[in-house]
């Protein structure tokens, strides 16, 4: 068990600029950017060490619920309240592609390993995944066995996780063409990998996150004690997997112990929801972002 | 309106000829403006200064004589009479200006014009005019002497004018200016002081000493006058003062025509440039006329007491800024840039005359932003008198801390909440509890030497640790008390809250002290819950009283009095039942110890309670028994892993770098294997999930009329249930085999295996257990959505096209997984492998159950709560029963009922659905909302479609919402 120190809890910076709620706030994947949406329509670049503001990306119609970036950096791809997909350029910051045919909200967002496919989640009750590489904007897949709305998208190289209302978890493994529904019973928020592949943290609208084990479906652990209501909050797990990281509606981030689900430390970190939390890869640094329009870093 | 007008009477005729001469004048008017000249000529009326047509005669032109009624033509002028040119050829005709004028031209030229009559003609120039010109006649009639026009000295008017004469009679003479040099100075001062105070706000330091002395400015001026105002001159004859064009206007324009001041400024400045002295005097800047007053701030006028003549100039006008600028702008460019700009922002801040804005300000207005006031502040006002008894010196004696364990701990409790709340909180929570044997320390018995002890020693602590950070939770505990406690001495009904409002609610109302403290100080477990839970009838204080009485009795042994307080003016009756209410809620109580959600717990003896006070709806209730099945279902089956094909498209494979497992294999009706999977198993997870909704809530109205005892049996009972249906649940094939079990073998293999392998047939053989099985209900639905009509007993050949078109319709219909599930639940029940031997004592009673819930359904689409609901008093276990064996055979005829009127059931449930939707958040009818959840979703999308700004709390919750009902 590590220090509690150790936990991100001093503000280090505050990114402001979004007008209005942000509603998702991400690491890319070295950590050393962070992106930002929100219900201003845009979508923002920052360095969260320097707290610096890179780029808005302006073109979405109506509030940005996710987005995520590649590995390389060089795309973007977010969704939203407007049914379509964006396909970013990150540099020029054009769209190059927008894929249409939710046909609602879409509520999350995410490239594949090899930024070839994008997997978005609606409200529509389901999963479309959307080539990058053609120029068709067809869904190349869509699936929708599910039955309430699709919150929350995971990718892993050979996977497709996806966390719905209806309070499922379905896996879809591309390898073996199966299915599997870890149903929870309860309306699943957010979904986020463990960094080693092998459990999912489900964030549930009773206010509890779940640890399930991916291989057999068993839950291993809930964390209570945060306010997940009626908002779209975010968890995740750190970087070295010991904790668990989320936020709360009445401001708090609250951390949790991975294995004996004892809250660690809680602290206020904005004046309203904290819808997103991400945790950086390799170091003890977070990001959270809140309704009350203000992105906050987070350092041990 | 008719009748108003026929009540007016009207005298005499209306002058119309009036309306008819506006509107003719107006034609004119617009004609001389020229807007008529736009229409065509032949378009074009001829009109007179009057706007009439003149007519000229029939054989004159008619309305429209000449050119324009001029009886010219367009040449402009009246053709001479005609001349052959045959005889004078070639004559030259002379013509003159005269030729081109009109007669009242040339009377201007003959000089009848308009001048001012000799009578008024006060300083002769139109008498002399005349006069001239009437030398110049003479002149040329007889040639005089002299040649050459008289000159004007000589020629004096004719007549002295009556202005003159007046002014004689006064005194003045000839050679005098009419001012009066007292009266004139006077006004002059007056002015200058006005303008003194318009300029106080717009005048920078410069003219300060000019404005301090008027007088000498106004000397100057004097001064300057003569040489303007000939009329005010000194000199007897009238001076004729030559203006020649210096400007470079165009001939007649005016720039000063709105703004005679700047003529005045030109002129002096003109003649300053000449070397007529006082240059420095007047720049624009400094004059008092026109510039300042012309740019005074708007907020300064002419106050209200201040004659306004017309020598005054408007001081709002804008038109002096324009105005002045671009005279400025003609002459000191650099000025005018320099100076005017931070003289504009200057007046703008008040500034004063003869002060400077200071580049920075030391003084700055300090703005004190209102304190943020902390989140978990709650606007209660804390008892003022906190710690009155704190200068008390005598500390009571120590006591030993009375046997009773619970005693003691309340007693602790209660001191330390008084030490905290002040001694307002004792005086109150003793009011309240006044009839409670528990709280009698306060009062002076039992156990009150010990309290005094313990309020001391808790003061004694509070005083050394000041301030103690309270921390949220319990302030606002301490909060909710007051408030409630509030309320519950104005005799305030708790109204009908959501169930962690109610649970909160609870824990803080007046007697259960013992929890609100729980986190002060630790006690065993069993006495924190009796208290805590001994709430249930917390609407009846009496009751409640006799009820902590019972449990106190119940379960602590000791001498038990026979006469309960308080109860004895009960009749017997009202005693056993309240006895046997007593019972059941104190074994809820108990049982709610094994389950740790103690707060639903006590809700539901919220509930119990409510009976007796008839006091919670039945929204209420179900919400209660909503969560606490949702939290046991939780607890038990989940998560629960299911398994599915699913084919990923070649291409995502592809993408993902990985080998399409399905490749080379015939494409599939991919949709339509998860499509059935979703269909019979998930629905039946939902079914089962349904079946507790069911069994909960609807059981609950009914349980509520058996006995308590039966009640909580039946909760007890509930408990067990899902487990004994995840049972059936993870055996998908199983259930195949059970429903196809009397079809061949290899129909199930084929359907349930290899999907590709005839699909055709395969949604053939499904079809026909569907059909089988969910009977037309679902179909009919099914078919409404696919915009199909589907007769009552829909035909094979339907099923199937219906079900090919179910691949695009995505969703499988939840809604009437219901029924199928419940048929489904019976078939598989006595075929499930591995069943439990509590499901095997359950049995009986969820066959029950389900015709009870299948009543229920049918219930709450069509008619109000049945009969059995209504005699909620009546405890006739037995007769229910009864009742629902009834029901539990109804089922058949009325499936078959349901198809046949299922289009009605389906449009009536629409209607409520919407209803309901529209009703609030807050409702909980879990129930039968799985089948319409879809459509809801789908409406509910509509909706939000249409209004997508929501935030997306409301989304949130509309998705919690949804979540909530499929459970």
């Amino acid at each position: 068990m590590s220090d509690v120190s150790e936990l991100p809890s001093k503000e280090a910076n505050v990114l402001k600029g979004h007008e209005g709620g942000v509603l998702a706030a991400r690491f890319n994947s070295d950590g050393n950017y962070c992106l930002s949406c929100g219900k201003d329509r845009t979508i923002r670049l920052w360095n969260p060490h320097r707290g610096i503001h890179i780029k808005t990306y302006k073109s979405h119609g109506r509030e940005v619920r996710d987005v995520h970036v590649t590995k390389d950096n060089s795309k973007l791809v977010s969704c939203g309240g407007d049914r379509q997909v964006f396909y970013w350029d990150v540099a020029t910051g054009r769209v190059i592609r927008k894929f249409r045919g939710h046909g609602s909200e879409v509520n999350a967002v995410k490239f594949n390993e090899y930024a070839s496919v994008v997997v978005s989640a609606g409200y529509d009750q389901s999963l479309r995944a959307w080539d990058c590489r053609s120029h068709s904007t067809e869904p190349i897949q869509i699936i929708d066995t599910f039955s309430d709305s699709v919150m929350s998208v995971c990718l892993t190289k050979t996977e497709i996780i996806a966390g719905s209302v209806d309070g499922t978890v379905r896996t879809f493994d591309i390898r073996i063409g199966r299915e599997m529904s870890d149903n929870l019973g309860q309306p699943v928020n957010c979904i986020s990998m463990s960094n080693d592949d092998n459990c999912i943290l489900a964030g549930c609208l009773d206010s509890t996150l779940r640890l399930l084990d991916r291989s057999t479906g068993e839950l291993l652990q809930e964390y209570k004690g945060h306010i997940c209501k009626s908002y779209k909050l975010d968890c995740c797990l750190t970087n070295t997997d010991a904790h668990v990281a989320g936020g709360s509606e009445d401001g708090y981030i609250y951390f949790w112990d991975l294995v004996d689900a004892s809250v660690l430390s809680r602290f206020r970190a904005h004046s309203s929801v904290v819808t997103s939390v991400s945790y950086h890869p390799t170091e003890n640094c977070m990001v959270s972002a809140s309704v009350d329009g203000t992105i906050k870093v987070w350092k041990a | 309106m008719n009748t108003d007008e026929d009540d007016f009477v009207f005298y005499g005729t209306p002058i119309q000829r009036e309306e008819e001469l506006i509107s003719r004048k107006k034609k004119a008017v617009a004609e001389a403006s020229g807007h008529l000249r736009t229409l065509p000529s032949w378009k074009q009326e001829v009109r007179d200064e009057e706007g009439r047509r003149r007519f000229h005669g029939a054989f004159t032109g008619g309305f429209s004589a000449g050119y324009y009624n001029t009886a010219g033509s367009k040449e402009g002028w009246t053709p001479q009479t005609f001349t052959s040119s045959r005889k004078n050829r070639a004559e030259f005709k002379q013509q003159s200006m005269l030729n081109f004028l009109d007669e009242d031209e040339k009377e201007e030229l003959e000089g009848r014009y308009l001048g001012t009559a000799s009578q008024f003609d006060t300083f002769g120039f139109t008498a002399a005019e005349i006069a001239r010109k009437q030398a110049e006649k003479e002149q040329q009639q007889r040639p005089s002497a002299v040649p050459g026009p008289a000159p004007d000295e000589i020629v004096l008017p004719a007549t002295e004018s009556i202005g003159v004469k007046l002014l004689l009679k006064m005194g003045w003479r000839h050679g005098h200016s009419i001012n009066d040099s007292h009266a004139n100075s006077l006004y002059k001062a007056r002015r200058e002081a006005r303008k003194a105070f318009l300029a106080f706000s717009s005048d920078d330091a410069k003219s300060q000493p000019e404005d301090s002395e008027p007088g000498e400015e106004d000397q100057k001026r004097i001064l300057d006058h003569p040489s303007v105002d000939g009329f005010s001159s000194s000199q007897s004859t009238p001076v004729y003062i030559l203006n020649p064009k210096e400007d470079t206007h165009g001939l007649g324009y005016d720039p000063y025509k709105h703004a005679p001041e700047f003529r005045e400024k030109k002129r002096t400045r003109v003649s300053g440039k000449q070397g007529h002295g006082n240059k420095q005097a007047l720049s624009i800047k400094d004059s008092l006329f026109g510039l300042k007053s012309g740019r005074a701030a708007p907020g300064f006028g002419i106050g209200a007491l201040e004659e306004y003549d017309a020598e005054d100039e408007d001081v709002y006008a804008s038109v002096y800024e324009i105005e002045d600028t671009y005279i400025q702008e003609d002459e000191e460019p650099l000025r005018s840039n320099t100076e005017n700009k931070p003289k504009l922002i200057w007046k703008e801040q008040g500034v004063l005359s003869g002060f400077k804005v200071a580049l920075n300000s030391d003084y700055q207005l300090e703005r004190f932003d209102p304190p943020v006031i902390p989140k978990d502040f709650l606007p209660h006002h804390k008892f003022p008198g906190p710690l009155e008894f704190d200068n008390k010196p005598d500390a009571p004696p120590e006591v030993p801390p009375p046997e009773d364990d619970n005693l003691k701990i309340l007693i602790e409790g209660v001191a330390t909440l008084v030490a905290r709340c002040g001694k307002l909180f004792e005086d109150l929570s003793r009011e309240k509890n006044q009839s409670n044997p528990l709280f009698s320390f306060l009062t002076g018995g039992n156990g009150h030497d010990y309290y005094s002890r313990k309020l001391w020693e808790e003061q004694q602590k509070r005083n050394g640790q000041k301030k103690i950070a309270l921390d949220g939770k319990f302030s606002s505990s301490v909060d909710k008390m007051t408030v409630e406690s509030r309320g519950k001495i104005l005799g305030e009904m708790p109204l009908e809250r959501s169930s962690r409002d109610l649970s909160s609610s609870i824990a803080s109302v007046n007697v259960n002290l013992p929890f609100n403290l729980s986190d002060t100080f630790t006690k065993p477990e069993s006495s924190s819950e009796f208290p805590e839970v001994a709430k249930p009838f917390q609407d009846d204080p009496g009751k409640q009283a006799r009820f902590e009485q019972f449990l106190k009795e119940k379960y602590q042994g000791g001498i038990r009095s026979t006469v309960s307080s308080g109860a004895s003016n009960m009749s017997e009756a009202a005693r056993a039942r309240e006895r046997l209410d007593f019972e059941a809620a104190a074994e809820v109580i108990e049982k709610g110890k094994f389950i740790k959600e103690n707060k639903l717990h006590s809700q539901q003896l919220m509930g119990f309670s409510a009976i007796g006070g008839t006091q919670l709806t039945f929204g209420g209730l179900q919400q209660v028994k909503d969560t606490q099945d949702e939290d046991l279902a939780t607890k038990k089956i989940y998560p629960i892993r299911e398994e599915f094909q699913w084919r990923p498209s070649g291409i995502l494979c592809k993408r993902f770098d990985l080998i399409d497992p399905y490749m080379g294999k015939p494409p599939p009706p991919p949709r339509m294997r998860s499509k059935m999977d979703s269909l019979i198993v998930t629905s039946d997870l939902k079914a089962m999930k349904m079946e507790e909704a069911f069994s909960a809530d609807r059981n609950q109205p009914l349980a509520l009329q058996f006995s308590p005892q039966e009640v909580s049996k039946d909760v007890v009972d509930r408990e067990t249930e899902p487990e004994v249906q995840v049972e059936n649940v993870e055996r998908p094939v199983d259930l195949y085999k059970a429903i196809f079990s009397d079809d061949s073998d290899d129909e199930i293999e084929a359907s349930n295996l290899n999907t590709k392998e005839d699909p055709e047939k395969k949604v053939e053989v499904v079809h026909s257990t569907l059909n089988r099985l969910m009977a037309g209900d679902f179909l009919e639905s099914l078919g409404k959505e696919l915009g199909l009509e589907v007769p009552p007993n829909p035909p094979y050949a339907a099923n199937i096209a219906g079900s090919s078109r179910q691949k695009e319709s995505a969703i499988p219909n939840p809604g009437n997984v219901n029924i199928l599930s419940v048929e489904e639940n019976s078939f598989s029940i006595p075929i499930a492998h591995s069943v439990s031997r509590k499901e095997r004592a359950a049995n009986d009673e969820k066959t029950e159950k389900k015709g009870e819930s299948r009543k229920d359904e049918s219930a709450k689409k069509g008619e109000s709560p049945g009969p059995s609901e209504d005699k909620s008093d009546k405890v006739h276990s037995g007769k229910i029963a009864r009742e629902d064996r009834k029901k539990a055979k109804l089922p058949p005829s009325l499936h078959r009922k349901r198809t046949s009127t299922s289009s009605d059931d389906e449009r009536s449930r629409k209607q409520s659905r919407r209803h309901r939707h529209s009703s609030s958040d807050s409702y909980s009818d879990s129930s039968n909302d799985h089948r319409d959840r879809h459509h809801s979703r789908s409406k509910g999308r509509k909706k939000r479609s249409s209004r997508e700004k929501t935030s997306s709390k409301k989304h949130h919750k509309h998705h919690k919402h949804g979540s909530k009902n499929s459970q």
